[in-house]
């Protein structure tokens, strides 16, 4: 239900994306790992359009755009079959809690504002907040902003949610209380793509996992397959640099 | 209402009002230095809030920033002539050039010392505590560490503030200065043609603020030259 | 020379009846400049083609000269226009019968307008692409998320700066004074003339300029703090 032929994209000259091809069915939640420059997050980014590709094809649900001819409306009916996390969360910041999650209902789903209300206040409590509706993002801290965010996706009821680096911008121990909202909606069916540097927690949702670097998927399969026995050199260096750092801080958890 | 609409007069009275143009320079020039002084030695007096003297910078700018130029203008020739006869100088036949210098030395000197104030705030508290330090008073670390910052801080809010006080100049004929725009007036006197003087005179200011703008920019990226440039990441 | 202090009260009381005036002068440009600057920023900002030409040399051009130089160019310029076009389409409007605050208005109209185009494209570009990307990414389109987003934020932020054009437009208005238009400052002028008073009626039009600029100063004061306290942080 998320098909992408051939994504090909540039920044400056620079070859970012060289020719990916990806399907990702109803309910998988598909992880994207790789080290910074691998474009990883211009991948992500091209599913809503946010990035526009060169050259390819991205079809999420029934909607699918040819990028060299995308309209302005094909791009927003593209944008309206996801929903994104971003790593900043991108709060309305002028809105409250409450209404950041109404707003995206009462503008593209048309609902009415008690209706909409009704249905935040409900995703609110779900992810934890539910005591929080009359708060600015200003006044919450990191993780409960991103919560917000996580919910005001929900709201949507999007095709596909679409997560980039989450719990890359949150302090240390605020990444948990994000990850197990993410680990709860993942376990309802929704279908996810998740750009992360959390590797154990990647291993845990994901039904695959997909490995980039220079542009190009080096390696998928599923989180066994590339955690215990990766087939490419690039894949095994990669994850041997991020278990070494991980394997430390391990230690230093366990001497603690 | 006059005689026909003459496009070609606006190039002929080009040089008549250029060669003017010198004293409307004259007078920004002045003006400009002596709101210099006035302006950094207010911003001195607020930052460190003298007891006293602050409350009447504060009191002046706000005064300043409070009242249109063209009342400056004419407070100060109206004025100050009383004021001195007090002390029995008689300045009643000073050329209005004087009275237009001194006013626009106040106004810029109010106008510089916010901005001077902003710029000595901003510099990072943390280069006086380098220079007490490495051994500095007050006074030393103030001249030769905070002061020379924040001149470059200030730089783009001063040359704007420049700008606008040559926008400002225009008004100084209104007292009877004999600049660009008082040259400009004898000319309609002479011909009748207003609109075209005044085409002239608004492509002869547009094109001097094109200038000192271009100016500005090449003298701030000099003095910018050591700054870093942040380097921004790619998503 | 003494300074007649008790005149200065005089003086006020005749001056300020100008006052409406004074703030037609200052507020009617700024609601019209509203609407201009903010077409001529969006005009800018997405880089329209051709129009974004007219939008860079105008702001460029009423920024770039004194303010005296639009109100005399529109007062010798557009009577000029409308009597050509008047003939030209036989619509019998004769131009010295157009009353000359009109003229100021325009004038003033579309030097306002160049002025907060810039406060609006500043502050437009202040509010972080972030939000616009998130207004995207629940299903906006541009319009939505320019107007529900990006905007109500850029406006709060940029209310010092709608205020300094406020204060200076409020001064900018004694200008029309030198066509003869009837504000305060003209008004100080006749009274300083009639009673030979000249610094007891300047310094009282001072005054008045100074408390209505002190005023306009608190207001934005408490304004801001309103709109921006979204942003103060600080749990409630």
């Amino acid at each position: 239900m998320i098909y992408l032929k051939d994504i090909k994209k540039s920044f400056n000259q620079q070859p970012v994306l060289k020719g990916i091809n990806l399907k990702i069915g109803k309910g998988e939640v598909v992880t994207i790992l790789g080290p910074s420059g691998s474009g990883k997050t211009t991948l992500l980014r091209c599913l809503n359009f946010l990035e526009k590709p060169e050259e390819g094809i991205v079809q999420v649900g029934d909607i699918q755009v040819k990028s060299k001819k995308a309209t302005k409306r094909e791009i927003l009916s593209l944008r309206r079959q996801s929903a994104m996390v971003f790593q900043h969360y991108n709060l309305f910041a002028h809105k409250t809690v409450l209404e950041n999650v109404m707003e995206g209902l009462i503008v593209t789903k048309k609902y009415k504002k008690a209706e909409a209300k009704r249905e935040s206040e409900l995703l609110l409590e779900k992810v934890g907040l539910g005591d929080k509706h009359n708060y600015f993002p200003s006044q919450l801290s990191g993780g409960q902003q991103q919560r917000v965010g996580i919910a005001r996706a929900l709201a949507l009821n999007p095709e596909v949610i679409l997560f980039d680096e989450p719990t890359s911008a949150l302090d240390p121990e605020l990444v948990g209380e994000v990850l197990s909202v993410i680990k709860a909606i993942a376990q309802e069916g929704i279908t996810m793509v998740i750009v992360t540097h959390e590797m154990s927690f990647a291993k845990e949702i994901s039904d695959r996992v997909l490995f980039m670097d220079g542009g190009v998927i080096v390696e998928e399969g599923s989180p066994l397959e590339i955690f215990n026995a990766p087939k490419e050199d690039r894949t095994r260096q990669f994850l041997n640099r991020i278990s070494r750092d991980f394997s430390v801080s391990f230690l230093e958890e366990r001497a603690n | 209402m006059g005689k026909a609409f003459d496009p070609s007069l606006i190039v002929d009275f080009i040089p008549t009002l250029i060669y003017y143009l010198g004293v409307t320079l004259q007078i920004l020039a002045a003006s400009v230095l002596l709101g210099m002084v006035i302006g950094i030695a207010a911003a001195i007096l607020r930052v460190f809030r003298i007891p006293v003297l602050n409350q009447f910078v504060i009191l002046y700018i706000s005064f300043i920033r409070g009242t249109p130029i063209l009342i400056q203008l004419f407070l100060v020739f109206y004025g100050l002539p009383a004021i001195l006869l007090f002390i029995n100088i008689d300045i009643s036949r000073m050329d209005a050039l004087y009275f237009v210098i001194i006013t626009y030395a106040l106004s810029n000197g109010a106008h510089f010392a916010e901005i001077f104030r902003g710029a000595i705030k901003a510099v990072d508290y943390g280069q006086t505590e380098a220079a007490y330090s490495v051994g500095m008073n007050n006074s030393q670390s103030f001249f030769r560490i905070v002061l020379p910052q924040a001149i470059r801080i200030a730089f783009p809010n001063i040359a704007n503030s420049i700008i606008g006080s040559l926008k400002d100049t225009s008004l100084a004929f209104t007292i009877g200065v004999m600049d660009m725009m008082g040259r400009g007036e004898t000319l309609i006197a002479a011909t009748a043609h207003a609109l075209e003087v005044y085409l002239s005179l608004a492509v002869i200011y547009y094109a001097v603020v094109l200038l000192f703008e271009k100016i500005f920019r090449l003298y701030e990226n000099r003095i910018n030259r050591h700054q870093s440039v942040d380097v921004s990441v790619t998503g | 020379m003494t300074i007649d202090i008790l005149f200065i009260w005089t003086a006020f009381k005749e001056i300020i009846r100008a006052l409406p005036i004074t703030l037609i002068l200052t507020i009617f440009p700024l609601l019209a400049g509203f609407i201009i600057g903010l077409a001529v920023a969006l005009i800018r900002i997405y880089k329209v083609k051709f129009l974004s030409g007219i939008a860079n040399g105008y702001v460029s051009f009423f920024r770039g000269t004194p303010i005296i130089m639009h109100i005399m160019l529109i007062y010798f310029g557009f009577p000029l226009l409308i009597d050509q076009i008047s003939k030209k389409f036989d619509l019998g409007i004769q131009s010295n019968s157009i009353p000359i605050i009109l003229f100021v208005l325009t004038a003033l109209s579309l030097s306002a307008g160049a002025y907060l185009s810039e406060i609006f494209r500043s502050g437009i570009i202040s509010v972080s692409n972030g939000q616009m990307e998130a207004a995207y990414s629940v299903g906006m389109n541009s319009f939505q998320a320019m107007t529900r987003i990006v905007l109500p934020q850029a406006i709060a932020q940029s209310i010092p700066n709608f205020t300094n054009i406020f204060i200076g437009f409020l001064h900018t208005s004694s200008i029309a004074f030198i066509v003869s238009q009837k504000e305060m400052t003209g008004a100080a002028n006749i009274v300083a003339s009639t009673n030979l008073k000249f610094l007891e009626s300047f310094i009282a039009a001072g005054l008045i300029y100074w408390g209505l600029t002190i005023i306009a100063e608190g207001l934005s004061f408490l304004i801001e703090k309103k709109a921006t306290a979204y942003n103060r942080g600080g749990v409630q």
